[in-house]
């Protein structure tokens, strides 16, 4: 199994190699399009046009297309993913300090996209040939038209502003210093043992949180439950009744075991877009994230920042689609090679 | 199954009672006697106060570093770092004895040295800093003691002393960041102001604590957290549940709420920040009649009212009420009507509009972008057709050196000194970058006008370019800005003219 | 194509979703007709004034006004034509690249196929929001912008799942047959293969309007969508938020449209892949 897992994230991050090199490179052809200038942009106000000229100059941009986009490539390749024009960072740094709230947000969302897809699921199965299921499947529907960014603003109008009992920006409250060793908050606090962190950081993520995963679990549901038919229909599912097993043990022993692998793939597929519906949410609720840095970036036509947040969308899911077909040969026995 | 389900939930809402129980124990814990939590609307670009000037940045420069010079509320220079100086009468040098018993919050003294570091000889090492525009005219400072020098300047500069209370002028640690470095400066600043800078997130949170060596008034708050919420509606939030103790910057409409409920206070404050449309000498805006029917269509009284609640004050010149450049006299009419006679002159009218192109922001000041979107309106009526577009404020800039800005953008302006030299002297400066202006006529009055030492000459100067800016059309002013506080009842704090909302002048009552 | 079309008619879900949509999809086209005002139009007096039937409320306007004074119902009402022309355009533009080299690259493969897969392979490795998000920065904004961004996204998504159809019918008998007796290749994509596809073609196309819908409030949500001066229920929403605490109507209103419009979308989609009896890849939301 080990071998198998070995060889397909190999072939993967082969593979994900050229994916990378072509989307920086159309990024890369993508931004210079910008009816922007960067040299300008990077000098004060007051630059004259021939101090922009000499900036130009020294940031390479008069040089051809292909070798401004080998220049940048050594560069990274160094370690050196550019200037944030407009913050005047590393867009490394800046990416390093933000990343993390983001995995954090998205994880989070997953778990909770996860446990309400399962058991929406489960219980939209278990409604079959019942009046409810129509509903059930109605809803799904109407759930399931709701994106996550008209999500966030619910959930903020609801409980934030009109019931005031959860807290809708930032990652903790004022009072609280920010324990800086994983950049996760919620491991941070318990390394450090500070339960009242903890409970912020919990407290702060609920909204954004909730806010993706109702807007991806509709589509969990959907697909556990049509495994679940499938499943139904095999042979060890007559022959677990005939022993005389209870139908509640068999829904949630033998047939979530085996309906639940298709449900993965499609959770797997949902958290790659579920990491880029970050991005809404993170500006909904003034959340320091990536999402935020890329709306900032855009804003202001930074270009750097945004080549290097784009960039970064694109790893973080192509790890993750990497991640999802690893478990996925992990947990099926079928696929895996001696 | 369904009792595993039920497990879940039952979890699921037990953390969600916990969490909204504990949220309520958080709230309680914010109000402390000493500790004071604001709502800031934008981070800071850099923690180098020299680097960009940014208005919305001060407050927090001035709570870690020290101006040479400062203003009082009413804009009134007075000593600070700097306890004498005297400007030459032909503005050509300025004498500064500087005090002795400061030190930066490392403990290094501070000297003439640290204030020829941050005046010229940072500048002149080419480190890219915006302090390099405002003091370019100095030649040199001539050191005389560790406490008294002598600015030498290329050309005169009768508004040095104003500027030494402006945009960016803050004193750096010379040994510190020679030795330490810039990077480790911008990350662990080092000032000689009341407070200390103890952790930043960027985007997310600066926390200050007093410096209890610093040589003026002690601060009465001993811990500042100023948390960054850009979205004016999650500010208005955060002072409603008390995550925060104070906030700016949030809709005019709220403020009216707040001020009606107990336990918060609201103010509408008028401050030295103008409203203005900057105009361009040339494309459409060709034709005097044009710009001048432009200005007369718009009901400015009317903006004031349904975006600011009527307390901003209409302006015909640019320049607030209180300061030297204004004039109370001089009104430039609202007249729909005149403006429909300017475009007929030119054969324009409702039925043949003549088009412009009109840039505004979106969220760099309150209501910008609905002003924009009215004004639009209003243009309709008398038979201008403006294509609006939204620009970032960096943007502006750039368009203006690339001749590429639309006849008119909608512009907002800071002048925390008050002087005329900073309103029109800047905003209609051809030389300078944020003039979209570059007619000569009012030009060469504005260039003429930086080389005036005498004060009462100047000033006399600039109330007679004022009125001829407008009347030529050359800028069309629309409202003094005001500043949007709500706070908690018993938290009080100093109000500057010029909108500054200083820490270090905050107390609970 | 009679027996699909007639036992489409007959699910409930298709009548509704088709209701709905024909509902807004009038609106849109007679929004002239049918919106009490001019959505342009300002009213500084009026501002922020709640619906009708809130005190406060004035029947001149039924859902209330905005900042700027202007009627909520007419921006609602002219705000689904922008949102149906974009829905409409950019779907089909997205349907047409997408589904034409679908076709070609499932029915030829060889070298055509890995080219094209491998593009769609790198461009569908890129978070949609975040791509959308820079073509509109690169592109400008604009009603025709944003219709540009979403085909330019998008049309993977159509070629990815077609493709597997076009290689399942295309391993057909009748299609061999076809070609055995004579007929060209393009002869045997129009009358054997995409006759087999069309269905399929007809679910995505109604999923990806409710997609484009979402993408274009969201877009005009963060600025980068339609010009200021066209109503959007995205820029409605953005408006809104900062005046939630004194008009939390004028955020809910245009959040139901969107609800709305999306349902309908969906509910088209599902109940025509339940009747065309299709089945879907696991494709995105």
């Amino acid at each position: 199994m080990f071998a198998t897992v070995l060889k397909l994230v190999g072939r993967r991050v082969l593979a994900a190699i050229p994916i990378l090199l072509v989307v920086s490179a159309l990024l890369f052809c993508v931004l210079r399009l910008l009816p922007v200038d960067p040299a300008a942009m990077s000098l004060p106000p007051t630059a004259t046009v021939a101090e922009v000229e000499a900036k130009r100059r020294e940031m390479g941009l008069d040089q051809p297309l292909p070798q401004q986009f080998l220049i940048w490539l050594r560069d990274v390749l160094h370690g050196d993913f550019g200037r944030s024009i407009h913050l005047n960072r590393e867009t490394g740094s800046l990416v390093g300090a933000t990343l993390p709230a983001t995995i954090e947000l998205a994880l989070f969302a997953m778990a909770l996209a996860a446990l309400l897809g399962i058991g929406g699921g489960l219980l939209m199965f278990h409604a079959r040939n019942t009046v409810f299921e129509a509903i059930a499947d109605l809803g799904s529907i109407l759930l399931l038209s709701i994106p996550e960014f008209l999500w966030g603003l619910i959930l903020l109008f609801v409980f934030g502003v009109t019931l005031q009992v959860l807290p809708f920006t930032g990652r903790l409250s004022p009072g609280l210093p920010q324990p800086h060793i994983t950049g996760f908050l919620l491991l941070d606090a318990l390394l450090r043992g500070r339960f009242d962190i903890f409970l912020s950081a919990w407290q702060h993520l609920i909204l954004p949180a909730v806010a993706l995963a109702l807007a991806f679990s509709p589509a969990i549901m959907r697909v556990l439950r049509s495994s679940l038919f499938d499943v139904y229909h095999e042979d060890y599912i007559e022959q677990a009744r005939m022993r005389g097993l209870s139908e509640r043990r068999i829904l949630l022993v033998h047939a979530l075991k085996n309906a639940v692998l298709p449900t993965l793939t499609l959770a797997g597929v949902q958290f790659g877009f579920l990491f880029s519906g970050t991005l809404l949410v993170e500006v909904i609720y003034s959340y320091p994230g990536l999402g935020n840095l890329m709306v900032d970036a855009v804003r202001n036509a930074d270009l750097p920042l945004i080549q290097a947040v784009g960039l970064t969308y694109c790893v973080v899911v192509l790890v993750i689609n990497t991640a999802v077909d690893s478990l996925y040969v992990v947990l099926n026995p079928k696929l895996r090679v001696r | 199954m369904a009792l595993k389900l039920q497990r879940r939930a039952f979890l699921q809402t037990a953390m969600a009672i916990v969490a909204a129980a504990s949220s309520g124990v958080m709230r309680a814990a914010a109000a402390g006697n000493d500790a004071v939590t604001i709502g800031w609307p934008n981070d800071i670009p850099s923690w180098d106060p020299n680097q960009r000037f940014t208005p919305d940045a001060q407050p927090i420069f001035k709570a870690v570093f020290d101006q040479p010079l400062d203003q009082d509320p009413q804009l009134n220079l007075v000593a600070h770092l700097i306890k004498r100086w005297s400007l030459a009468p032909d503005a050509l040098s300025m004498a500064v004895e500087l005090r002795d018993d400061v030190k930066f919050h490392n403990g290094d003294k501070m000297s003439t040295g640290d204030f020829r570091y941050t005046f010229f000889e940072r500048i002149k090492s080419g480190t890219k800093l915006d302090t390099a525009n405002s003091w370019q005219k100095v030649q040199d400072i001539v050191i005389e003691s560790p406490t008294r020098a002598v600015m030498k300047f290329d050309s005169p500069a009768p508004t040095a002393p104003q500027w030494m209370a402006f945009l960016g002028s803050y004193l750096v640690p010379k040994r510190y960041i020679e030795t330490a470095g810039l990077d480790t400066f911008r990350s662990k600043p080092i000032g000689t102001g009341p407070y200390k800078l103890v952790e930043y997130e960027l985007n997310s949170r600066i926390v200050l604590e007093r410096n209890d060596d610093y040589w003026g008034p002690k601060p009465k708050i001993a811990r500042v957290t100023i948390q960054i919420i850009k979205d004016p509606s999650a500010r208005v939030a955060a002072i409603q549940s008390g995550q925060v103790d104070c906030t700016v910057n949030v809709p005019v409409r709220e403020v009216a709420r707040f001020g009606k409920e107990s336990g918060f206070a609201a103010e509408l404050n008028p401050i030295t920040r103008v409203i203005l449309l900057q105009v361009r000498n040339d494309l459409a805006f060709a034709d005097e009649n044009v710009r001048l029917a432009a200005h007369h269509a718009i009901d400015k009284a009317a903006l004031s009212k349904a975006f600011y609640g009527d307390a901003a004050v209409p302006l015909s010149v640019v320049a607030t009420p209180g300061t030297p450049g204004y004039l109370p006299d001089f009104v430039f009419k609202y007249d729909p009507e005149l403006a429909r006679q300017y475009l007929a002159r030119s054969n324009y009218g409702p039925g043949k509009p003549v088009a412009i192109g009109f840039a505004t922001t979106n969220g760099q000041f309150p209501s910008d972008y609905d002003i924009a979107r009215a004004i639009v309106a209003m243009w309709k009526k008398v038979g201008i057709d403006a294509n609006l577009e939204v620009i970032e404020y960096a943007k502006y800039f750039e368009l203006n050196r690339a001749t590429k800005l639309p006849e008119a953008t909608l512009y907002s302006w800071d002048n925390a000194t008050g002087d005329p030299e900073i309103f029109a002297g800047y905003l209609l400066n051809p030389k300078m970058p944020f003039s979209a202006w570059k007619g000569m006529e009012v030009g060469q009055k504005v260039i003429d006008l930086r080389g005036v030492a005498d004060y009462d000459r100047r000033i006399a100067g600039y109330r007679d370019l004022n009125r001829f800016a407008v009347e030529s059309g050359a800028t069309i002013p629309l409202l003094q800005s005001v500043l949007t506080v709500v706070r908690k009842q018993n938290l009080t704090y100093a109000k500057y003219a010029n909108g500054w909302l200083l820490p270090q002048s905050m107390q609970w009552t | 194509m009679g027996g699909p079309i007639s036992r489409s008619l007959r699910s409930a879900r298709v009548l509704v979703a088709l209701g709905l949509i024909l509902g807004i999809g009038f609106c849109a086209a007679f929004a002239a007709s049918i919106a009490p005002r001019d959505p342009a139009e300002q009213n500084l007096v009026a501002t922020l004034l709640p619906p009708a039937w809130v005190t406060g409320g004035d029947p001149a306007f039924p859902f209330g006004t905005d900042s700027l004074g202007r009627c909520i119902l007419s921006r609602l009402i002219y705000g689904a034509r922008t949102a149906m022309t974009v829905a409409v355009f950019a779907s089909l533009g997205a349907m047409i690249i997408g589904s034409i080299l679908a076709h070609i690259t499932g029915y030829f493969g060889g070298a055509i196929d890995w080219i094209i897969g491998r593009a769609v392979d790198v461009w569908m490795s890129f978070p949609p929001v975040i791509l959308s998000l820079i073509l509109m920065v690169g592109l400008g904004t604009g009603l025709d912008k944003v219709i540009l961004a979403i085909v330019l996204v998008d049309w993977t998504r159509f070629c990815r799942v077609l493709r597997s159809e076009v290689l399942l019918v295309t391993g057909r008998d009748y299609v061999a047959a076809a070609r055995l007796l004579g007929f060209t290749h393009w002869q045997t994509l129009l009358r054997e293969v995409l006759p087999a596809t069309l269905p399929l073609l007809i679910t995505l196309l109604s999923l990806e309007m409710a997609i484009a819908v979402v993408v274009e409030a969201i877009l005009s949500f963060v600025g980068l969508g339609v010009r200021a001066d066209q109503p959007a229920w995205g820029q409605m929403i953005a408006d809104a938020r900062q005046y939630v605490y004194q008009s939390p109507w004028n955020l809910l209103l245009p959040i139901f449209a969107i609800f709305l419009t999306v349902t309908a979308f969906n509910l088209l989609g599902d109940g025509l892949r339940r009747t065309l009896d299709v089945r879907l890849a696991q494709s995105a939301r």
